[in-house]
């Protein structure tokens, strides 16, 4: 039996970023080419796309961002009673950003630079958190 | 014979940027990548994304600190877009320069901040080359292969 395409929302609005996190979800476990990757690139477009495109299954959102950042983006798309869950990305990954982001009711944090070793599957931007929900949803 | 020495080349340079912590882990994580999920030109894209990022941005960052009144919060924020790019590819060197170069706007202070760029500036050039470089070897050794078929 065939499992049920995974979209997937990637906020973002720096280029480099984008691709690493591309090849990053590509590479999860499981991941297939019908598997969608959609990319917004800043908050405001992440909430147009919320409402406007078939729900999603994961939602990777970038803190610092032109036009709306990820802190307001995430508290807009829980406002409109969307569950997906949000792993929030972000270079800095300092406690104050951690509680604002689970605050606007992310479900889970991760910095964008991992700290894994040889034996964790490189990942940038879905990281443990990101690439395991990737993983349930393959399953 | 040339594909081998090409590929020792490529193997002692990037040995040496490794050995001197031009790059880390993260640049080692993104050839797993590039090897594991099957992203043939993955790492040369980043690494020329990074490049030009990384250009425009020390240029940016140059103009704002000729302003008469400097704005440290729009340099910092240049400064934290580099010091991010640079970590997510591995730039170890350049990482922490501009870790170094955010206190400095921190204390509003326009000479750290100039003397931090010129630091910046010489570690991204160095490792430019190096990439540039390793880029050429690479390509040097796919058209060796293919003629080989």
């Amino acid at each position: 039996m065939a499992r049920k395409m995974i979209r997937v929302l990637l906020v973002e609005d720096e280029e480099i970023h984008r691709v690493m996190a591309r090849a990053a979800v590509k590479a999860a476990a499981g991941a297939e080419d019908d598997d969608v990757l959609d990319v917004a690139e800043n908050g405001a477009a992440a909430v147009r796309r919320v409402r406007e495109v078939a729900p999603y299954d994961l939602i990777l959102m970038d803190r610092q961002m032109p036009v709306m950042d990820g802190h307001e983006a995430t508290r807009r798309i829980r406002a409109m009673g969307v569950t997906t869950p949000i792993v929030a990305v972000s270079s800095d990954g300092l406690p104050a950003d951690v509680e604002a982001f689970i605050g606007a009711g992310a479900d889970h944090f991760t910095p964008k630079v991992s700290q894994a070793t040889r034996q964790c599957r490189p990942c940038d931007a879905c990281m443990r958190h990101g690439q395991q929900y990737m993983i349930d949803l393959c399953k | 014979m040339a594909g081998a020495a090409l590929r020792d080349q490529l193997s002692a340079l990037l040995s040496s940027m490794f050995s001197q912590g031009l790059v880390d882990e993260q640049f080692e994580q993104l050839q797993m990548l590039q090897d594991e999920g099957g992203t043939p030109g993955f790492v040369a894209e980043v690494v020329t994304l990074f490049c030009d990022d990384a250009e425009r941005i020390i240029a940016e960052i140059a103009t704002l600190l000729e302003q008469p009144i400097v704005s440290f919060d729009k340099v910092d924020a240049f400064v934290h877009q580099l010091k991010g790019s640079s970590a997510s590819v591995g730039a170890q060197k350049v990482k922490f320069t501009c870790m170094q170069f955010r206190q400095f706007c921190q204390e509003k202070s326009r000479d750290g901040c100039l003397m931090a760029l010129a630091v910046v500036r010489n570690e991204f050039y160095d490792l430019r080359n190096k990439f540039q470089t390793m880029l050429q070897l690479e390509q040097q050794i796919q058209a060796y292969d293919h003629k080989q078929q």
